[in-house]
């Protein structure tokens, strides 16, 4: 609900520093104008009255970039949610990653018991190395990663 | 066991087959989360606006630059939360399409050459059996069938808050450009008003110098108009192609074939499993 208030009103804003912003572009044309016409600009517009008149130019457009953040900070007041489920999507993808890469080291610690088991089962010790030795270097890098 | 053994060989060589068209799709869409450093870019020149435009404002006009300036940069904060959610997402979803993620095939092929390696050995049935099963578990749980699977959860449960987020960044540009033209035009102006009173004889220098500073800035803010529509551009694209990698996800759930276009501002989410959360959202 608060949401969908707070679109037209955004718009709203936004609409309003628009036509503020478009009356200091007309200002700031006819101020140009005055000061192409004459020369040498001494003899027409002096120039404190060509800075009085651009001060009024430069404050129609600070009071719209005034309302153009405050549509910013309107535009963002739904997002908190949003940005939530995003974050929350991206911690689930992390987790899936995670349990896939315990599932290929299971499946490593699985493969190498099986050739200890074999080598044992076969009564031939000298093929009990290799596979005693893999199994060993896996769950210590497993757990360095652990403890990481 | 020759059946465990041949059942093994058979499921190693399935796990190794499917189409990897939508993961290589779906990669190359997360690769484009830098395009939106962009966004990042400008929001924290918008944030920085009243340091640029001090050197040119009168007494009364710093004064007023000052409360906008602290709203400016009470946003900030918001801007960059946007930005790391939306590329958090699309790094996950990058992750999770990640080449050979799901991919098993390797170590089901391990574990039966390691049966095939000791036949006879008196390893019994039994062993083998629950050896196969683990086998069998990995195959049925990994393989791009359930990447894909998982990839296509993500993308539907993420299609309305990325595209909602994407919409917000979107209009935060907007805002952003409109704040940089009147930027622009305070700078540009005060040098096109106070220019033609120091062009005169006892001057030159001055006039000189203030024109040569008017080109370096009218060139500067000539970029950075480009740059501003070339953010919007990247954020639009990014959506667009986001909604085009839910249109083509298959199957098709029954009631997404009849989605109205993704452009258009009334635009429904697929179904997704988060509609209560959707729903439940303000």
């Amino acid at each position: 609900m608060n949401q969908t208030a707070a679109v037209p009103r955004n718009h709203d804003l936004e609409a309003l520093a628009d036509s503020l912003s478009a009356c200091a572009d007309e200002l700031h044309a006819r101020l140009m104008r005055a000061l192409r016409r004459q020369q040498p600009v001494e003899a027409g517009l002096s120039q404190g009255a060509a800075q009085a008149l651009f001060e009024h130019e430069v404050a129609l457009r600070q009071q719209a970039n005034n309302l153009y953040v405050e549509a910013a900070a309107i535009a963002l007041d739904g997002m908190g949610a949003t940005q939530q489920e995003l974050l929350e999507l991206a911690a689930q993808a992390r987790r899936t990653i995670r349990g896939i890469k315990r599932s290929k080291d299971l499946a490593g610690v699985a493969a190498d018991l099986l050739g200890v088991a074999a080598a044992v089962a076969a009564m031939q010790p000298e093929r009990l190395l290799t596979p005693l030795q893999n199994l060993k270097s896996r769950l210590a890098s497993l757990h360095d990663e652990n403890s990481a | 066991m020759r059946t465990i053994l041949s059942c093994i060989a058979l499921l190693a060589l399935l796990a190794g087959c499917a189409s990897e068209s939508r993961l290589a799709e779906v990669r190359g869409f997360a690769d484009e989360a830098p395009k939106l450093a962009g966004f990042a870019d400008l929001s924290a020149r918008f944030r920085d606006t009243y340091k640029r435009e001090q050197p040119y404002l009168s007494a009364e006009a710093d004064a007023r630059e000052q409360a906008i300036d602290s709203k400016r940069h009470q946003a900030y904060p918001d801007f960059v939360a946007l930005h790391e959610a939306v590329t958090a997402y699309l790094r996950g979803l990058g992750a999770l399409a990640g080449k050979g993620r799901y991919d098993f095939s390797g170590e089901v092929r391990a574990m039966s050459a390691g049966i095939q390696a000791w036949p006879d050995t008196g390893l019994l049935d039994r062993h083998v059996d629950a050896y196969a099963r683990l086998v069998r578990l990995m195959v049925r749980y990994g393989g791009l069938r359930e990447q894909d699977k998982a990839l296509q959860a993500m993308l539907r449960d993420g299609y309305r808050p990325l595209q909602d987020a994407l919409d917000a960044m979107h209009t935060l540009l907007r805002y952003f450009n409109k704040n940089h033209d009147n930027e622009q035009r305070i700078v540009m102006g005060m040098l096109a008003v106070e220019i033609p009173y120091a062009d005169t004889p006892q001057s030159r220098l001055l006039a000189a110098l203030a024109k040569s500073h008017q080109q370096e800035k009218a060139g500067e803010y000539r970029l950075l108009g480009l740059r501003h529509t070339l953010a919007a551009k990247n954020v639009d694209a990014l959506r667009a192609r986001h909604a085009q990698l839910l249109r083509g996800l298959a199957p098709a759930p029954e009631d997404y074939g009849a989605t109205p276009p993704i452009y258009a501002p009334a635009a429904q989410p697929p179904a997704s499993p988060t509609a209560a959360l959707q729903g439940a959202r303000p």
